[in-house]
């Protein structure tokens, strides 16, 4: 590339963004929902969490218990949680939860549970009847079952000691010897490396093709439809120019979203996430070069397979019918790559299309770097996106991309 | 005796199987104003097309005056569009500037051209402002200035004053001939003769893919020998218009099957059956 066709490309490209940026809708999706969405989500996500546990704590719920002679101890357990206990006889036994006809009652949702308990021999048989799309019903089941464990764990202690054994011997013959979490030789980093690995690539992949949509086909499809594609083809410069300005235009634009939103992902992780599991990645140097290279062959073949694909429209609703549900060509192979076991994974995975950098990714996140994959998703990365590059500059080279519907 | 700038040479453009242009051949001399005049879908617009570059030829050259084809030598040429191609979120002066680098022109020269300009049009205190707002003719004007900016050789207008009012569509005329006084060279296509008998030194009516006249109004009066352009102009077009169905006609197969199978047939009424009355 010569000075003269590097400055032509340089002010096509400065234009695009700077005519791009000048939306202020642009400016939110691409730099103000990227940068906000996981911190939101961080904070928003805990505080609904609590709010609704709190909620449901709160509620008192109607439990019917049906027993011929409720022991005392299990009221006692009941009665420490907020559930206002009635009693009623037992009327059906065989077996007990068959709900007969209790279903009315708990169907009108005029009681949350009943818990139906009898002894047969020197054994408690019980059932729990509730209805599991009522929230109300779910949280009394729940307690119940809570007092029912801890009152079956005070009545196993007490037979025990009546048999003149030791409960804990007795209870625990096995165990664990030191942390449980010294037996995994994982650092934390790799561990977090491996929960990341199972949705940054997704995010990733999902977020490169999504927000690559809107600036290529205002870029494309969009000038072709304002007249303005006319102007431009009668200027100095070739198709491929133009081809190589718009695509470093929608690239730059893309790579902003993205970086922002990893931007956004680490400083949540780092100083909002409160849990153990996910954490900063420990990731060697040249782990995070690859991840870089991987993400910028993907964001070479998506964008300028994007721009083909709405260059070859007539207008921007046409545009938007092929590249919206195109978004499938993404989202099913990264759902398809969570599934593949990274161990002893078969080579050809890492040359399938858009599987191939899903693939990369999980494993560079988990700081694998193994030389006979990174030799199959480059090569076969570069060949994507080389093809998709030629597939934009035939699209680019089209006479008849000149005519506009308007 | 002027110099060659352009030369047309048996140039045919076909799109699938039209004919918009039949072996044309032509000169553009240096310093004159042409007129491209014809009804729509005659191939004015798709002969500016070849003439700047944007469509190559099915056959035959499309040259300057050293040989070069037009389209390795853009930076000669300035072309306004009938949509005029301006962007809505830049000002007129960042689309003119953004044209200007694409030429390889530095901004001090362009912004001393388009001053220069813009004072005649009328237009210099409206440079800082965002196109988004503008009137077809402030439009129409911008453009003008995006194309003069560069200092080029030809200059081709694709309907300047189409949409314009009466007097934004002075003001460009009077722009034309300025810049023909100053002996600059001008295409200009447009469907109205009197337009083209006011500005263009000659008139090349075209007419279903083919050149039907091309000369001075005077030699074209005397060579249909009729008394106003507009009975020459009819006395050469007798032959019915072709119905518009060029390149614009580029669906897919399918896309028109479907396209066709969702539409209902025209009711008999409409086709001027009148068997029911």
């Amino acid at each position: 590339m010569n000075n003269g066709s590097f400055k032509r490309v340089k002010a096509i490209a400065k234009k695009e963004v700077v005519e791009f940026t000048r939306d202020w809708r642009t400016i939110i999706a691409i730099i103000v929902i990227p940068i906000l969405m996981f911190p939101l989500l961080f904070i928003m996500f805990p505080l609904l969490l609590e709010s609704e546990a709190a909620e449901l704590n709160s509620i008192v719920v109607d439990v019917v218990i049906q027993s011929d002679e409720v022991p005392d101890s299990l009221l006692g357990q009941l009665n420490d949680t907020s559930i206002l206990v009635y009693e009623e006889n037992l009327t059906e036994r065989t077996p007990l939860s068959n709900p007969g006809e209790d279903i009315t009652r708990l169907r009108s949702l005029s009681i949350d549970a009943i818990l139906r308990i009898e002894q047969r021999d020197d054994i408690w048989y019980y059932a729990i009847i509730h209805i599991s799309t009522s929230e109300s019903s779910n949280e009394a089941r729940s307690r119940i079952i809570d007092a029912i464990i801890a009152w079956e764990s005070n009545e196993t202690e007490r037979i025990i000691s009546d048999q003149g054994l030791d409960v804990n011997t007795t209870l625990n013959p096995v165990r664990w010897d030191g942390e449980i979490s010294q037996g995994d030789v994982a650092t934390q980093g790799e561990q977090a490396g491996m929960v990341l690995s199972l949705f940054i690539p997704l995010v990733l992949a999902v977020w490169t093709f999504s927000s690559a949509i809107q600036p290529s086909i205002d870029m494309t499809a969009g000038e072709r439809e304002r007249g303005t594609l006319e102007a431009l083809l009668s200027l100095p410069c070739t198709r491929n120019e133009l081809l190589f300005g718009k695509w470093l235009g929608v690239a730059t634009i893309t790579g902003v979203g993205v970086l922002l939103q990893i931007f956004g992902l680490l400083f949540a992780i780092g100083y909002l996430a409160s849990s153990s599991i996910i954490g900063i990645p420990d990731l060697s140097l040249e782990a995070t070069a690859l991840i870089i290279l991987s993400i910028m062959l993907f964001a070479v073949m998506v964008v300028a397979l994007e721009l083909a694909l709405a260059m070859r429209s007539h207008s921007v609703k046409e545009a938007g019918s092929i590249l919206g549900p195109a978004i499938i060509l993404i989202i099913f192979p990264a759902l398809f790559t969570q599934v593949i076991n990274l161990d002893g994974v078969e080579n050809f995975w890492f040359a399938v299309p858009v599987v191939n950098v899903l693939l990369a990714l999980r494993e560079l996140l988990m700081d694998r770097v193994i030389v006979e994959h990174i030799a199959i998703w480059f090569g076969t990365s570069l060949l994507y996106a080389l093809m998709a590059a030629y597939y934009a500059a035939k699209q680019f080279g089209r006479e008849d991309i000149v005519t506009s519907l308007s | 005796m002027s110099e060659t700038l352009m030369t047309i040479s048996n140039v045919s453009k076909s799109f699938g199987d039209v004919n918009a242009l039949r072996s044309i051949s032509l000169e553009i001399k240096s310093g004159e104003v042409v007129g491209l005049v014809g009804s729509n879908g005659a191939g004015k617009t798709t002969l500016l097309r070849l003439m700047s570059g944007v469509y190559k030829p099915t056959s035959g050259t499309v040259c300057l005056d050293d040989g070069t084809p037009v389209d390795k030598m853009r930076q000669r040429l300035g072309v306004v569009p009938e949509s005029t191609g301006l962007y809505s979120r830049l000002t007129a002066w960042e689309n003119i500037r953004y044209h200007s680098r694409m030429h390889g022109v530095s901004d001090k020269d362009s912004w001393s051209r388009t001053s220069r300009f813009a004072k005649h049009l009328d237009m210099l205190e409206n440079l800082g402002r965002h196109t988004k707002g503008f009137s077809r003719g402030m439009r129409q004007k911008t453009a003008l200035l995006r194309a003069l900016a560069h200092g080029p050789s030809v200059l081709l207008l694709d309907e300047p004053t189409a949409g314009l009012d009466i007097t934004s569509a002075r003001t460009v005329r009077a722009l034309v001939k300025q810049l023909r006084d100053e002996g600059g060279t001008i295409v200009y296509s447009t469907h109205h003769l009197a337009e083209a008998q006011q500005v263009c030194d000659r008139i090349i009516i075209i007419h279903n893919g083919d050149i039907q006249a091309d000369g001075s109004p005077d030699v074209l009066l005397k060579d249909t020998e009729t008394t106003t352009l507009e009975e020459a102009y009819v006395s050469l077009t007798q032959e019915k218009a072709r119905p518009r169905n060029d390149d614009q006609d580029n669906e897919g197969r399918f896309t028109k099957w479907w396209r066709r199978l969702f539409t209902p047939r025209v009711p008999r009424y409409i086709e001027g059956d009148d068997s029911s009355e």
